[in-house]
């Protein structure tokens, strides 16, 4: 039996397998308590499974953070985010504003590679207090947590469903 | 009346008085001979550098006309003059002769040599502030023309040695070069160093370090994201890396979604489920663990050996729990810890099933 392990450039070793049982254990004890909290309140509204989706993600990306540890960034500006969260939860949803551009203002290679950096860096937790370099080794160890994510959550959803 | 018993007053008297100019100027003129046949301190430091005896270069000078009837120099010095003294006054500028070998003694020092003229044309001017104009209208002496056509020569020489020199330099310049570039194909290509034609300012490898860590970088991220080592150009990858994170995330949000929206019945199972987990964790057979689902119904006046039959079904149909995307292990009953032939195993199993209905 092969255990693939992704190296970064950085020097951190990434064992997918150990990540992996650390996710799954974690994960299934936060599903296994929301799933009490589900027996106790017998209503299944679309309300309630929209806020029970979100506490299963949340508790998701919180598993993968504690089982990745507070070495990458990424990690800890989500456990840091989660924990604001549940101490101080948001009562008023802010609006995002949509901005059009024209398309007519011609755009130079630079600001194509600042636009593209911003997206990235609203997209990987922490991102954006991080250098160009540095976000992109983050997003690297990022993708790899996420799919690791992704299979063992594919893997209970379909366990549990048949 | 006597001539010597009243003093007229307009009478002038004769006798030694009359003779004191005449002594003056010989203590004069002795003080002169004493000063140019011994020459003062500050002229010493003149003499050492013509290297000549200080008589002789006292001669040289001719510093006043009433030195020319006066043989006393040569007489001292035992040498007759080289040259014929000049007849120019004292406060007039005074030039030297044109002796070649005086001449090759005072190029030596830079003394001479500050001036725009040659040292044996030039002229030395006692008093600067006069006779300017004499000192321009004096005709350079015809002796000093072969030296100057000898000087211009000499010139001439030092700069063609000046140019082979140049020329030897830059020949074994070229040759390091060319040595260099043989060591360069040999030693492997440092990336600190600059190429030729590149800058080599701090900034600029600096930068150039950070590009290399870039694309470091982002060779890492081709090889992670899928279908992305086609692609070529930053922009396109980061693009491609941005639609990946974004697809990844929205999986997360369906399966939270999906594990949302399971069946109530089955959420009596998750505690089994993580009872399971844990012991293959602690056994460390994560990815070989297959920790039962569903239950199967079990007949009340079934037989063991049916049960069993019915529970290998089960167990090939439900999929593997460390089934993998990348590793393709798909679990056999015979490698899960549920399937077994024993009739205490199955009996135990029985036992179970029955504790988790009640």
């Amino acid at each position: 039996m092969r255990t693939s392990t992704t190296t970064t450039s950085s020097g951190i070793t990434l064992s997918t397998k150990s990540c992996r049982i650390k996710f799954a254990r974690r994960f299934l004890r936060s599903l296994a308590e929301i799933k009490k909290q589900k027996r106790s309140s017998a209503s299944s509204s679309e309300e309630e499974i929209c806020k029970r989706s979100k506490r299963i993600k949340m508790a998701a990306y919180s598993s993968m953070a504690r089982a990745v540890g507070p070495r990458m960034n990424w990690s800890r500006a989500l456990l840091f985010k989660l924990r604001n969260r549940v101490s101080y939860p948001r009562l008023v949803k802010k609006k995002k504003r949509v901005t059009v551009r024209s398309n007519k203002v011609p755009r130079s290679k630079s600001s194509v590679h600042i636009d593209r950096g911003n997206k990235l860096r609203k997209l990987v937790p922490g991102g954006k207090s991080m250098d160009y370099i540095c976000l992109l080794e983050e997003t690297a160890h990022y993708i790899t947590c996420l799919n690791t994510q992704v299979k063992v959550m594919q893997a209970i959803a379909d366990n549990l469903s048949k | 009346m006597d001539p010597t018993a009243g003093n007229v007053p307009g009478s002038a008297v004769p006798g030694p008085d009359h003779e004191e100019p005449g002594l003056e100027t010989l203590q004069f003129r002795e003080e002169i001979q004493r000063l140019m046949t011994v020459p003062p301190d500050n002229a010493s430091s003149f003499t050492a550098l013509l290297e000549l005896p200080p008589t002789q270069a006292m001669e040289l000078l001719h510093l006043s006309p009433e030195s020319e009837p006066n043989p006393a120099p040569a007489a001292v010095s035992g040498k007759p003059p080289l040259l014929e003294p000049c007849a120019h006054p004292f406060n007039s500028s005074l030039t030297f002769p044109s002796n070649a070998a005086l001449i090759e003694r005072a190029a030596k020092f830079s003394i001479f040599g500050g001036g725009e003229q040659s040292p044996e044309t030039g002229a030395v001017p006692s008093n600067p502030g006069v006779n300017l104009e004499k000192v321009k209208s004096e005709p350079a002496e015809s002796d000093s023309n072969p030296n100057s056509s000898q000087e211009t020569k000499n010139n001439q020489r030092s700069s063609a040695k000046r140019k082979e020199r140049e020329k030897k330099v830059k020949v074994s310049m070229k040759k390091s070069k060319i040595e260099a570039k043989e060591d360069a194909d040999k030693i492997p290509y440092v990336h600190v160093r600059a190429r030729r034609g590149q800058a080599t300012d701090s900034h600029s490898l600096a930068e150039r370090a950070r590009r290399e860590k870039i694309n470091a970088r982002m060779k890492l991220l081709q090889e992670l994201v899928p279908g992305c080592n086609k692609i070529s150009g930053t922009a396109l990858v980061l693009d491609e890396i941005i639609n990946h994170v974004q697809s990844l995330q929205r999986q997360v949000e369906f399966l939270s979604m999906r594990l949302a929206t399971v069946d109530p019945r089955i959420d009596s199972n998750l505690d089994h489920l993580l009872a399971t987990e844990s012991l293959s964790l602690m056994q460390s057979n994560f990815s070989n663990m297959t920790p039962p689902i569903m239950w199967p119904e079990l007949p009340i006046n079934g037989n063991r050996q049916q049960y069993q039959q019915q529970w290998h079904f089960d167990a090939l149909h439900q999929p593997g729990w460390g089934r993998e995307e990348d590793n393709h292990i798909f679990i056999t009953p015979e490698a899960s810890l549920i399937s077994c032939n024993s009739s205490a195993n199955s009996a135990s199993l029985h036992t179970g099933h029955v504790k988790t209905e009640l």
